[in-house]
């Protein structure tokens, strides 16, 4: 595919991307903050939905032959452990993920343009980092593991079992609490504060319920 | 019934929507949904007007030319426009900071938010690209690849997560 087709391709799917980022609301800071602090699971819903709808198309585009080949990531554990554990820190930190934070963006949160900034420049100093990173932690991957490879499994069964289980988590997860639960009055994630919490700090109108 | 208008869909059908967009991915790209290596395609490519031999670097030249890489600028990218024409539908664009902040923060003070933004988003993509990917690499498509780099990374991710978000303030 030509460039030019790449980022046609790209921006139509990315408006897509975007447009359902805002619908779900996973993108509002105080979601993502809030499941952080395992206050707020709206984040976690949609991120196993997603999955789960992943693994099903995934399953049959395999078994029917239309997607070719999967494209698993190399595992290299340090890496991932340590990269992901301060993704985490990001995650907190700026109350976005590296996709989330464009929606932000687009629907006018100021500070989300800071961390955009930051990213580039993270991005940017990991760059120029890298040559010495390599020999500590970016070698020595056992390849790209995945786990039907390590079970000797066909990828369809494996796959579909998974998502049954995260649909039945999923399940769970909606008795238990529903999701309009979670919304919060601006629809941002953030909920009436409970009665036991302490004082709000000034300039904050606590939202009613 | 859902209308376009609405402020929030379920996270079910947006969740599984958002899935289902690996299907061009894999269909027209031949790769899964990501969004963190398109920071490195971009900055580098700023830096380069300042720096050439960025370029000879393995890891940056990678990352410089190729539809691989620009079709994740452009996605990334059109995430901005969706979310505002969304937004822009339902009555929920925002302005300034978002009021999760004062309360997570204790102050309301934007220098405090932007330096704190400012450097989430260093840690968010510095630690991103150090494990290869991110809450859309490792997380949506690696685990629906049942990669295990992506239950490792995505395990990482919300223990390092849920460490730091505690010791903020209580959003609730």
């Amino acid at each position: 595919m030509s460039v030019l087709a790449a980022i046609a391709v790209g921006l139509l799917m990315g408006v897509a991307f975007g447009f359902l980022l805002e619908k779900s609301r996973v993108f509002e800071p105080g979601v993502i903050l809030g499941q952080m602090q395992l206050r707020n699971f709206l984040m976690l819903r949609i991120f196993l939905a997603s999955v789960a709808s992943g693994l099903i198309v995934l399953a049959l585009g395999t078994l029917t032959g239309i997607v070719p080949k999967l494209d698993p990531k190399a595992v290299l554990y340090g890496a991932q452990l340590l990269g992901g554990f301060v993704t985490g820190v990001g995650i907190a930190l700026a109350g976005a993920c590296p996709g989330t934070v464009l929606a932000q963006v687009g629907v006018g949160y100021r500070d989300a343009r800071l961390t955009l900034l930051g990213g580039l420049a993270g991005a940017l100093t990991f760059a120029y980092l890298e040559p010495a990173i390599r020999p500590v932690l970016l070698t020595g991957s056992p390849g790209r593991l995945t786990l039907h490879g390590l079970l000797d499994l066909p990828f369809w069964p494996l796959a579909l079992g998974f998502a049954a289980l995260l649909i039945a988590a999923l399940y769970a997860l909606e008795r238990w609490r529903p999701w309009r639960a979670e919304l919060g009055e601006r629809a941002d994630g953030v909920l009436a504060e409970r009665p036991e919490t302490g004082p709000l700090p000034s300039g904050t109108a606590p939202a009613g319920r | 019934m859902i209308r376009l208008s609405d402020r929030a869909w379920s996270p079910y059908l947006t969740g599984a929507l958002i899935g289902l967009l690996q299907v061009p991915a894999f269909l027209l790209l031949g790769t899964a949904l990501g969004a963190s290596s398109s920071y490195v395609t971009v900055s580098a490519s700023i830096a380069e007007l300042f720096d050439p031999a960025i370029r000879g670097l393995a890891y940056a030249g990678k990352y410089l030319d190729g539809a691989k890489n620009w079709w994740q600028v452009a996605l990334v990218g059109g995430i901005a426009l969706g979310a505002f024409l969304s937004a822009g539908l339902s009555g929920t664009r925002r302005s300034g900071i978002a009021p999760v902040w004062t309360r997570a923060l204790g102050t309301a003070n934007p220098a405090v938010r932007f330096a704190l933004a400012f450097a989430g988003g260093f840690l968010l993509l510095f630690g991103a690209r150090l494990a290869d990917g991110c809450t859309s690499g490792h997380g949506i498509s690696g685990i629906a690849q049942l990669a295990v780099s992506g239950f490792v990374a995505v395990g990482a991710m919300f223990a390092g997560g849920i460490a730091t978000a505690m010791m903020l303030r209580a959003v609730r």
